[in-house]
């Protein structure tokens, strides 16, 4: 896998038996890093401790995941706050999105 | 004949960095900035070349919505950044010494340069190719291997923290 589009990725499952509007406004988002050819482990690693202050541990942890799975969870929050966490990714070069989780 | 062989980026501080680097390959690190910055002169190409698309990702994997929400709110702040790292990193190419902001910027501004690189080239997991010596991609993989070395020595450099 090396980009992540709609095609190439498996449908997130939810478990909502019951959807009402509240919980649909309140849902958080959660900002993925997708694997990716090109950027260097120990780049993303950096990056990752840069941009959220996770310590080295945490942000390695993260970018293995990433690099075995594909992708990993590396923040949550509201829209606004994942818009910037994915803003601040893409400056960096790292290949992040954002869904409602 | 002795091999001194320099670390390339050496940490002298907390924000002071060495860069042993030859002229030539300083003249390299300045024309790829300039080159990449030639081509983000055209605001079209930021939208639509696909060998720009890596550095100006969609937010969402599906959702047009967000995703023309999203450009509409940082696509001009995306290009202002790169463009600033990128001159910068050209200003400072000939530099013997770095602050720690300023080897950060090189780091980013070197890697949005491999991510465009190896766009072209179509890298894979699988790594380089075997080329033959004559082959036309040959430079290319060889500045794409050459900014790949440099990127993660400047990253050591950062990332060490005595």
């Amino acid at each position: 896998m090396t980009e992540p589009f709609a095609s190439d990725v498996a449908p997130v499952e939810i478990d909502e038996p019951t959807i009402d509007t509240t919980s649909l406004v309140d849902r958080p988002w959660i900002v993925l890093v997708w694997n990716d050819p090109i950027n260097l482990m120990s780049y993303v690693t950096y990056v990752l401790q840069k941009v959220f202050g996770y310590s080295h541990e945490k942000a390695e942890s993260m970018m293995l995941d990433v690099h075995e799975k594909g992708r990993a969870v590396v923040s949550s929050g509201s829209k606004e706050k994942a818009e910037l966490d994915v803003f601040r990714l893409h400056e960096h070069g790292l290949w992040a999105t954002m869904q409602q989780d | 004949m002795a091999f001194g062989f320099k670390r390339p980026i050496q940490r002298k501080g907390p924000d002071r960095f060495i860069i042993n680097l030859r002229g030539d390959l300083r003249d390299v690190i300045a024309a790829v900035c300039d080159d990449l910055l030639a081509a983000l002169d055209d605001e079209d190409a930021t939208h639509h070349d696909p060998m720009l698309r890596r550095v100006f990702p969609v937010a969402h994997v599906s959702d047009e919505a967000v995703n023309d929400a999203y450009r509409d709110l940082v696509h001009s702040d995306l290009l202002r950044t790169r463009r600033e790292a990128l001159e910068r990193v050209s200003a400072t190419a000939q530099d013997s010494e770095l602050d720690r902001a300023t080897l950060e910027t090189w780091m980013i501004g070197l890697n949005t340069v491999r991510l465009v690189l190896g766009t072209r080239l179509d890298v894979s997991e699988d790594g380089s190719p075997q080329l033959e010596p004559d082959d036309p991609e040959l430079p290319a993989w060889a500045l794409y291997e050459f900014l790949g070395a440099l990127v993660g020595m400047v990253v050591d450099a950062l990332a060490r923290t005595s």
